[in-house]
């Protein structure tokens, strides 16, 4: 079974997928198409740490697998649901850029990456790939909250962000501590909860939830 | 008893007075600040034992390898303690009246026994870092004080005292990094031993830094404009704290700088000094001629006794510079004498000008008029501060004054031609300054306590509470006690010349002192009991010559109209219009008249008339500076443009470009 999973590359095509859920965020025009995504990208995370836990045979890894599973993967997701259908509103994300030129900025921040961490920290039983693609989808992420205009996706991006930095940390230390990773865990489940009440409230203040409202309340 | 008992007594007795303010309850809050002043008193003890023996360690508690937290004490901070503690024991008795009507007494009792700690804090910093977390403390401290009154102008006064003080504290870290460089030790003792290890060249600029740090808070011209506005803005016992002896702490760091750590200097420091004291104290006393503002007037005669002040150090420092020790012990005495003058009748001026307002409800003297009927003792005791500041006899500025003269027109005893010229020169100042400070008095006492009231302002006034009025009348006491037996004062403030310059440089012999290198004495003692006979004379024989004539009343000449009115005095404006005038280059007057005429030109139906002075410093100074730093802000503004986008692509960008030019 280990050899299949070195022959095959796996930990590598988990993390393009990983990548590629990020990289469809560009195109896709609905808030719940938006969530799917990111339950996609939260499950093959969760995938990926389950089977490196399986490669070196550490418990506290599965522990980690199960709870991102449960969190991100299932949580989370399913609380962003309700908060979209609360709101009531359209559900055409409002991009401020076109699609193509979205996904083209994207594949230059994933070039940008590549080409800047070429010899960066290699990290042994793990393909280097995987450091580069999490901050791939850290910026890509950063990249959806600057161009999109709805409030909930940018909490979207702000979710994948973190993924990424979780997959970077990840691969750079074979999982932290299992109290750390729980702590961050809980401290992003609280994070997602006060956000989405927040989006909640400016959308009860200002009867939307269109970000360009709020630059009235500058200095 | 140890020595240190009276310290941990007066630290003990202030820091219960915080912490009970700060109990639930506001019923009884007014009488924590009897503990306040048995603090104070133990404080005063404490300071008078420091003069008389060697420095010492009071209290050391090490922090890192590098420095530890310490207090220790020697003659000058003994001679400051002392100054302090008179002020704040009679403050804290004024304070037990003056708070009732307060809505927050919990935390103005708090504030005010950590300021006045914060104070004592400063004098016996050790080592560097201590002084400065003191010299903050205070500084915040004070910030809460005048932004007590929770309005706008408050807030304003605040936000300038904060920005001002700041810059000066800024200037210190400065200076005493240099220090810190050179000498490779924090401690005040240490620095002051390796002090020759600085080169001259460093020695200057740190005597220039202290110039510019601890003038700002002592409020030196230019660095004076937060005194005109955080003084009146606090309470009236705070401003008292912070006119007579928070400023003072700036004159203490000053000498605790640049004579006692780093000796006798070239000599321009000293005439940099004398001209600085001479143009803070005519600046200062002009301004306050011009104010009618009670509080205001008073923080600008601020202003104009550190001027006299520094007149007095900046000649010690010239004399030092050439070895004169005698006279340096002299001129040092005169500054020192008139520090702790300065505390006693500012702070005693300040508590009546609070007693006004609090019965009065307004600052402005043109609203005031006839108060000495209706508060006969605050009227007195005003009085006795007004005198004391225009330096007349048989009070205490008249001695420190006197001494004052005497050591600048000693001058001409220097070596040099330079001092030789500048020294008179800033005598001539201080005789200029005198006689417009006598000016200002006639004012502002005969404004607002004769006459016939201005305003419903002045009616119906009430004294002002017992405690109040008893801490008034220490001060007062004070005052002539230290105008009659100027050796009392001599006593504590020769250890410290004598520490500094190695001299006595004065002699005391019952009721005379004297000055040892000129043999010229004065008696203060002769000089009231002179007045005293002089007058009784003068009564015995007009009661004798002027009885065989009649005396008849009448009323005033009135000039043919029906009745007097109250509008006919003469006004305060009206008062101080000649001095506007000969200064006009100074003041740069503007006035406005607008006239409306029913039948024009015979029959007038109104006349408005405004005049004000400009003030040179905001205007060319300040202005353009805070101008060119809002300008440059509203560029930067640009960047917040108030989009959550733009600011996440300032990230996204900032990102890429540390990935691209970082690794």
């Amino acid at each position: 079974m280990k050899n299949w999973i070195q022959a095959f590359s796996v930990i590598d095509f988990i993390s393009v997928g990983i990548l590629l859920a990020a990289v469809a965020m560009n195109a896709l025009r609905r808030i719940e198409s938006c969530v799917r995504a990111y339950t996609l990208n939260s499950w093959l995370l969760s995938l990926l740490i389950g089977i490196v836990a399986f490669m070196i045979g550490e418990t506290h890894l599965y522990i980690a697998a199960a709870v991102t599973l449960l969190s991100k993967g299932i949580a989370i997701p399913v609380f962003l649901r309700r908060i979209v259908r609360q709101m009531k509103i359209t559900h055409d994300v409002e991009p401020y850029i076109s699609n193509a030129l979205s996904l083209t900025i994207s594949g230059i921040l994933v070039a940008v990456v590549y080409a800047s961490l070429k010899e960066g920290i290699f990290v042994a039983g793990f393909s280097k790939n995987v450091l580069q693609i999490s901050v791939a989808v850290i910026l890509i992420g950063l990249f959806i909250m600057i161009t999109r205009r709805k409030a909930v996706i940018q909490v979207i991006g702000l979710l994948f962000m973190e993924n990424g930095l979780f997959l970077a940390g990840f691969s750079l230390t074979f999982g932290m501590p299992t109290i750390i990773e729980l702590g961050i865990l809980f401290d992003m489940l609280m994070g997602v909860i006060i956000l989405g009440m927040f989006i909640i409230q400016i959308r009860r203040a200002f009867a939307s939830a269109d970000l360009d409202k709020l630059t009235v309340l500058k200095g | 008893m140890e020595i240190e008992s009276y310290l941990h007594i007066g630290f003990l007795f202030f820091f219960s007075g915080a912490m009970f303010s700060l109990l639930p309850g506001q019923k009884t809050k007014t009488y924590i600040y009897i503990l306040s002043s048995i603090g104070a008193a133990g404080f005063a003890v404490f300071g008078l034992y420091l003069l008389f023996t060697e420095p010492r360690n009071m209290f050391s508690l090490p922090i890192s390898s590098v420095f530890d937290f310490s207090f220790c004490g020697d003659g000058i901070s003994g001679f400051f303690i002392l100054v302090i503690s008179i002020l704040a024991f009679a403050v804290s008795v004024y304070s037990i009246g003056y708070t009732r009507d307060l809505d927050n007494k919990g935390l103005m009792g708090f504030l005010f026994n950590i300021f006045i700690l914060s104070m004592y804090a400063v004098v016996l910093s050790g080592n560097i870092i201590t002084f400065l977390i003191s010299w903050e403390t205070m500084s915040i401290i004070s910030y809460f004080l005048v932004t007590f009154d929770r309005d706008e102008k408050s807030a304003k006064a605040g936000l300038v005292y904060a920005v001002m003080t700041h810059i000066g504290t800024a200037f210190l870290i400065v200076l005493f990094m240099i220090l810190y460089r050179y000498t490779g030790d924090m401690g005040f003792s240490g620095i002051k031993g390796l002090s020759s290890q600085i080169p001259e060249d460093m020695k200057s600029l740190v005597f220039i830094f202290s110039i510019i740090g601890f003038g700002t808070k002592a409020g030196i011209i230019p660095f004076h404009t937060w005194l005109p506005r955080a003084h009146p803005a606090a309470p009236s016992n705070i401003s008292s704290l912070m006119s007579g002896v928070m400023i003072k702490t700036g004159i203490y760091g000053f000498i605790r700088i640049s004579m006692d750590i780093m000796g006798p200097g070239p000599e321009w420091w000293g005439i940099a000094i004398i001209v600085i004291g001479a143009v803070s104290s005519i600046l200062g006393v002009m301004y306050a001629l011009m104010e009618h503002d009670l509080k205001r007037l008073l923080a600008y005669h601020s202003v104009e006794n550190i001027g006299i002040i520094l007149l007095g150090i900046g000649a010690s420092m010239v004399f030092r510079s050439s070895g004169m020790l005698a006279l340096s012990s002299l001129a040092l005495i005169a500054g020192l004498y008139h520090t702790l003058n300065h505390a006693v009748f500012k702070g005693l001026l300040f508590l009546g000008a609070g007693s006004v307002m609090h019965a009065t409800h307004t600052k402005n003297m043109e609203d005031m008029g006839g108060l000495i009927k209706s508060m006969p003792y605050t009227g007195l005791f005003f009085l006795v501060g007004s005198v004391s500041i225009c330096a007349l006899p048989p009070f205490n500025g008249f001695v420190s004054e006197w001494l004052t003269y005497q050591s600048l027109l000693l001058g001409f005893k220097s070596t040099s031609i330079t001092s030789k010229i500048i020294s008179p020169l800033g005598g001539a100042a201080l005789a200029l300054t005198g006689a417009l400070a006598a000016a200002c008095f006639v004012k502002a006492f005969g404004i607002s306590f004769l006459g016939m009231p201005r305003s419903c302002h002045a009616e119906n006034v009430k004294e002002s509470s017992l405690s109040m009025i008893i801490g008034m009348g220490i001060l007062a006491l004070l005052c002539l006690l230290f105008g009659v037996f100027p050796g009392i004062v001599l006593t504590i403030i020769q250890p410290v010349s004598f520490m500094l310059t190695g001299s006595h440089g004065m002699a005391y012999k019952g009721i005379f002192i004297g000055i040892s290198e000129t043999l010229s004495t004065l008696s203060p003692a002769a000089i009231l009991i002179t007045m005293i006979v002089m007058s009784i004379s003068t009564l015995i024989f007009i009661l004798t010559v002027g009885r065989k004539k009649r005396i008849i009343y009448g009323d005033s000449w009135d000039c043919g109209i029906p009745w007097l009115t109250p509008r006919m005095q003469y006004s305060a404006a009206a008062f101080t219009k000649p001095v506007r005038m000969i200064f006009k280059r100074i003041y740069l007057p503007t006035r406005e008249l607008k006239v409306s005429y029913l039948v024009k030109p015979f029959f007038v139906k109104s006349i408005e008339y405004s005049g004000e002075i400009t003030p040179f410093f905001e205007k060319y100074i300040y202005d353009p500076v805070t101008g060119f730093i809002h300008k440059l802000a509203g560029k930067v503004k640009i960047l917040q443009s108030g989009s959550l986008h733009l600011y996440l692509a300032y990230i996204l960008i900032t990102l890429i470009l540390l990935l691209i030019f970082g690794t």
